[in-house]
């Protein structure tokens, strides 16, 4: 809770960091701005607070989604070195404010106890990601994807404000737990006006379904995703979707839970279309950055799986999984960012697989990250990658998943062919890619993160027994 | 970090910066940085044991695996058995590296080299100092590679690989059961701690159990083929293909006892097995037969060690299938320093040979080489078991055994124990005296090695000599230290076999040390008396030349198994891959690939065709959840 | 003096919910229908404003204030939105002289 307001602050400071001419500090200086919110958020830790007349909550839980979107946050900005170096970004402190705003935002949407919460920081978060995927404002491609992001997401959003509606017309609260237990009764057959509850529960939902990108509500990610800058759009694909899974797993276990037999269906059937509309569609991308979208929308719908779940293990799963997946996904689009922009085609950045080709000769570290990341995204073992999908294919195995869990195993064996294409394009293929020189800051993040992965391989017990 | 886990973390480290910067690390400085990880190792080693307690300590360096109730954790157990192995691991392990430097000096690979030895060193360390059976198996399946690596150390020669790949799929068949014995042990009880798996066989098992009796045969079956006993043995002869130090260090001292380390280990389940102990014990004692027969008309230096060492091997399971269980570790023991001894001996002489290795083009090398000479004589000595040297004590121990549980056994376990004594005999004279056979230049050539190994030489000589009186039985006036040392660890077995009495113990050992005398005075006759050599390969004829081809034992393998594999595998490759996996894998890539060229046309582009289908989406959804309400609208 | 929620009340409640549901359907209609992106923002403002009154009819009805003071959140927001939607239409229009989605179609397959 202390860290929403420590980060509004900074962002504010970040502002005016930026009247500095010194452009040099303001990376160091978000970053320990992130660094030190996390440790604000450490230290709820083991408490359980409300706060504001019940307006957020603060727990283990809440504490344990803030610290995966919080290390999201930080290796991304650890890897944004774009920022000042050309006319194009020409004001880096804005761009750093709006990332600390939007996190705020995906906070609040992990802590809230009160669907206006959940509402704000929705709104927070995604008119942040407006501006940053049209940051790069002389780029149509970047113009196309922030109009596309905003039109739809604004859409979606009148879709889950109208359930919102509907839903405190049927129980008469905004409270998720006042919404729970109205649920819960009126399962119970007390109350008359179920059609108006049952329409709203969906549409709120699908609200949320539109931002965590499953299908058939995907359809801006994966043209927002190549059209944004790169360095955003790996905070897109971390830090939103997390921030939507968390406010998706709280809104079905506490409030909707009641009404289960009511959408619980539709969630494993949009898990099933998702996992294979997402595949089934990335085998044939020739982008990485495209592919990566298609990626994005599969691992949402891995995680739709167990969403719907409400054991004892399903949070620890859902956490582990963001983080694994997070943590590679950023990996990925650091070395994509360093080798797009040392290679261009026709002026501008080669997104393509072919881009990657020959890079394990001159820069086998950065090659190695890549292969490390695509490898933990394709879930092989020995990678955090495959004890995410691991968790979650166990948990789902002990409801009973069966179908879902067959398409499950299938659509990762489908991923295993668009992961290792940028792996083979890398080391198997002839290229002519000189040594790439890295930033040491730049550097240390893929070396941190490559160790993480591996390390979360070999014991994922290291942090499950946290979460 | 505790003193325990540094001794493999040593070797460990040594292999990261030897093998990472193979290309970095200075020639020189490879070599001293592993021999120094080794003797650092040697050191913690040294002080553990002086520190030692008596008591078991356990060292837990992480948890590893959880499932449900099943908690692998990876851990080292300090005691008694695992303490001695160290000392003889990390002791010879030193010896072996200082020679390595100057054996290898030549060698373009030496980097290379050396961090395989590191990395050997660890994961032996690894294979004794784990607290569970999962530990040990990943020590078990390391040194099996490094064992490949270092047998095929020179892979520009095709039959080098081929031997390297033959040690490894042996291995292989017998880590096979070792797995099962595993899997079966975790079924069983739960856990693959031995301290829990032995607490657990005190309430109630009774000797007989048919599972203790399958998990000791599958364990054993793993035995078999990292410690070459029949059938699994044809590897360890081949797999003289590597450098010499690695025959000593690998194939002779360490490695290939991991088995019967294992087997003293889980001494607590073989003790509950009196079935699978009598197969043991006969194994044992037809590998013993059957290679020191072999070894008798070998005549390439290292074959005839590797065929003594099969040999030696088959008598220590030999004392274990008796239940003789600090008697063969004693055997090990001395083992260790004699047969390490007689390779780098071995190893000595084809250096100065200039890489000849038949003993026919040899002779008279006494002269050139004295240190060589006289270390080997006493290794001669010792593994003959002639008093006061170390294998009489050892090898006496175990026929001392035998001979109460068996008198047959017995006497079957002296005529081998005579066929060594003359096959060794027969080595040193051939080698060492007599006129010089090989070619002119060969003579220019000879010279003593370089002081790097000859002291490891000297070192083991001293203790292959007095090595004997760790165990100096009651009979001779010792206190048996080591088997005392070592009862704590036979503490979970129901019965241990106690040594024959005293009057007849001291005739079995007349007899042995006397048949041992006799058949080395045969070999004095034979060549030194009567300067016989053996004859060109195509003369051999007769039986000779069917113990010569060592009994076709390869051969029969290679059409029982080999040939109807590999005929099936053609069958596999050509019809059923090639028909049936081929086309249904591609054909089924080719439909993901069609869908998804399809597929993709659904992202049209346009915001509103997005739209559109989120909105048709969430009517089709509302209808279809509010359906029973709409339906009651109509009626 | 009669209250406002008071005066609301004599309206019966279903006339507000199929009210406020056909004016949001208008919008979602709007959106689909048309290219410009400005109508289609006006028509997503639109929904906004289906919800605004629907939460303020069950405000009302229920005697509960939180409803109403959802909708003042919904206008500050929505005001932020247009905002940022009004600047990234500007920039395309900036561009490429049009703001037709029609053609804004170069990111696909």
């Amino acid at each position: 809770m202390n860290s929403i307001i420590a980060l509004s602050l900074f962002g504010i400071a970040n502002l005016f960091l930026g009247f500095l001419n010194n452009r040099k500090i303001l990376m160091p200086a978000t970053l320990a701005f992130i660094l030190f919110a996390l440790g604000l958020n450490l230290a709820d830790w083991n408490t359980e607070v409300l706060w504001f007349n019940n307006m957020l909550r603060t727990n283990n839980l809440s504490v344990n989604f803030t610290t995966v979107i919080l290390v999201a946050t930080l290796l991304v900005v650890a890897i944004s070195r774009g920022f000042g170096d050309d006319e194009e970004h020409s004001h880096p402190a804005e761009y750093y404010a709006i990332m600390l705003f939007s996190v705020v935002g995906a906070i609040m949407m992990v802590t809230f106890e009160n669907l206006l919460m959940l509402f704000i920081g929705l709104e927070i978060l995604s008119v942040s990601m407006y501006v940053l995927t049209g940051s790069d404002k002389r780029n149509l491609r970047s113009n196309e994807a922030a109009l596309k992001y905003f039109l739809m997401g604004a859409f979606a959003t009148g879709i889950l404000l109208f359930g919102v509606a509907l839903v405190y017309g049927a129980t008469g609260s905004f409270s998720i737990y006042g919404i729970g237990n109205f649920v819960t009764e009126n399962r119970m057959g007390q109350s008359e006006i179920t059609p108006m509850l049952y329409v709203g529960i969906l549409l709120i939902i699908i609200g949320l379904l539109f931002k965590v990108s499953a299908a058939p509500f995907h359809f801006w990610t994966p043209d927002v995703y190549e059209g944004a800058p790169t360095i955003f759009t790996a905070f897109m694909s971390t830090v939103v979707k997390t921030a939507g899974f968390a406010a998706l797993y709280r809104l079905l276990s506490v409030s909707f839970v009641g009404e289960y037999g009511k959408w619980v269906y539709l969630l494993y059937f949009l898990c099933a279309a998702t996992l294979i509309i997402a595949n089934i569609t990335a085998v044939y991308q020739q982008s990485f950055k495209r592919m990566m979208a298609f990626s994005s929308i599969s691992h949402a719908g891995y995680l739709l799986m167990t969403v719907t779940s409400n054991q004892a293990t399903t949070q620890s799963s859902i956490l582990f999984y963001s983080l694994a997946y997070s943590i590679a996904t950023v990996t990925a689009f650091a070395v994509m960012i360093l080798v797009s922009e040392n290679k261009t085609s026709n002026g501008k950045p080669d997104e393509s697989f072919d881009a990657f080709k020959g890079l394990a000769k001159n820069n086998p570290l950065l090659a190695f990250a890549l292969a490390v990341s695509m490898l933990s995204l394709a879930g092989i073992p020995l990678t955090a990658g495959f004890w995410g999908k691991f968790f979650i294919f166990s948990d789902a195995f002990k409801r009973g998943l069966i179908l879902d869990l067959i398409v499950a195993v299938l659509m990762s064996a489908v991923g295993v062919y668009y992961y290792f294409k940028p792996i083979i394009a890398s080391y198997m293929k002839e290229g002519n890619i000189q040594e790439i020189t890295i930033k040491p800051i730049y550097k240390l993040t893929l070396i941190i993160t490559t160790i993480l992965t591996i390390l979360l391989g070999l014991m994922p017990d290291l942090v499950k027994s946290i979460f | 970090m505790s003193l325990i886990t540094l001794i493999p973390l040593f070797p460990l480290i040594g292999f990261l910066i030897n093998g990472i910067g193979f290309n970095i690390v200075p020639k020189n400085l490879a070599g001293i940085i592993s021999t120094a990880a080794a003797l650092a190792s040697f050191c913690c080693a040294v002080v553990l044991f002086m520190n030692f307690s008596g008591e078991v300590q356990i060292a837990k360096v992480f948890d590893w695996i959880t499932v449900g109730k099943l908690n692998i954790s990876m851990s080292f157990q300090i005691d008694q058995l695992s303490l001695l192995m160290l000392l003889i691991i990390t002791g010879v392990g030193s010896l072996i590296h200082i020679y390595s430097m100057g054996y290898m000096s030549h060698d373009a690979g030496y980097g290379k080299f050396f961090s395989f030895l590191n990395l050997f060193l660890f994961f032996m360390l690894l294979l004794v100092m784990g607290s569970n059976y999962v530990v040990m198996f990943i020590g078990w399946e390391g040194v099996g590679l490094c064992s490949y690596l270092l047998i095929g150390f020179w892979n520009k020669n095709t039959n080098y690989g081929t031997a390297a790949r033959k040690a490894f799929i042996m291995n292989r068949i017998g880590d096979l059961g070792f797995l099962l014995g595993i899997f079966m042990i975790i079924s069983h009880f739960g856990s693959v701690e031995y301290l829990d798996v032995f607490e657990d066989l005190g309430h109630g098992t009774v000797a007989g159990d048919k599972t203790i009796m399958w998990i000791t045969l599958l364990l054993f079956i793993g035995a078999m083929g990292k410690s070459a006993q029949i059938p699994l043995y044809t590897w360890l002869p081949d797999a003289m293909a590597g450098p010499t130090p690695v025959s000593a260090l690998i194939h002779a001292a360490t490695m290939v006892t991991a088995g019967i380390y294992m087997v003293i280990r889980s001494n607590a389940l073989y003790s509950l097995a009196p079935e699978t102990l009598h197969i043991v014990g006969w194994v044992g004692l037809a590998t013993a037969l059957l290679a020191a027969s072999i070894g008798i008309f070998q005549n390439d230096i290292k074959k005839v060690l590797a065929y003594s060492t099969v040999s030696q091997l088959g008598y220590m399971f030999m004392g274990l299938g008796v239940m003789a269980y600090s008697s063969s570790f004693f055997h090990v023991m001395t083992h260790a320093f004699f047969k390490a001894l007689l390779f780098l001996g071995a190893g000595s002489v084809i250096h100065a040979m200039s890489d000849e290795q038949d003993i026919r083009k040899m002779g008279g090398l006494r002269k050139a080489l004295p240190i060589t000479f006289w270390t080997f004589l006493i290794a001669t000595i010792a593994i003959s078991g002639i008093p006061p040297f170390a294998g009489f004590f050892s090898k006496d121990e175990i026929l001392a055994h035998v001979y109460e549980h068996s008198p047959l056994m017995w006497g079957l376990a002296l005529a081998g124990s005579v066929m060594t004594s003359f096959y060794m005999f027969r080595l040193l004279f051939l080698t060492f005296f007599g006129e010089f056979r090989g070619t002119k230049e060969q003579e220019h050539h000879l010279h003593e090695s370089p002081l790097s190994m000859t002291l490891p030489l000297m070192i083991l000589a001293v203790l292959s000599a007095v090595g004997g009186f760790f165990n100096v039985p009651h009979l001779l006036g010792g206190d048996s230290k080591l088997a005392n040392f070592m009862a704590p660890l036979f503490a979970h077995s129901h019965a241990v076999a106690h040594a024959a009495d005293e009057s007849l113990e001291k005739t079995l050992m007349i007899i042995s040390v006397i048949a041992a005398i006799l058949s080395a005075g045969i070999a004095y006759y034979l060549f030194i008396g009567k300067k016989s050599v053996p004859v060109a390969d195509s003369k051999v004829a007769g039986l000779q030349k069917v113990i010569y081809n060592k009994y076709y034992i390869d051969e029969l393998y290679d059409t029982i198994f080999v040939k109807p594999i590999s005929a099936l595998s053609k069958f596999f490759y050509s019809v059923i891959d090639f028909l049936v996996i081929d086309l249904a894998i591609e054909g089924i890539g080719k439909l993901v690939k069609g869908l998804s060229s399809e597929a993709r046309l659904m992202q049209d582009g346009r915001t509103g065709v997005y739209l559109f289908v989120m909105v048709l989406s969430i009517a089709v959804i509302i209808v279809w959840t509010l359906k029973d309400f709409i339906l009651v609208g109509f009626k | 003096m009669q209250q406002i929620p008071d005066v609301i009340r004599q309206i019966p409640l279903n006339y507000y919910v199929f009210f406020s549901a056909a004016l949001f359907c208008i919008g979602v209609t709007g959106v689909l229908t048309r290219r410009n992106a400005i109508i289609i923002f006006m028509s997503v403002e639109l929904m906004l404003n289906a919800v605004n009154l629907l939460l303020a009819a069950f405000s009302s009805y229920k005697a509960d204030p939180a409803g109403q003071i959802f909708v003042f959140f919904i206008m500050a927001v929505a005001a932020a939105e247009v905002a940022v939607g009004l600047a990234i239409i500007v920039m395309i229009y900036r561009n490429i002289q049009t703001i037709d989605t029609g053609i804004l179609n170069k990111l696909k397959w």
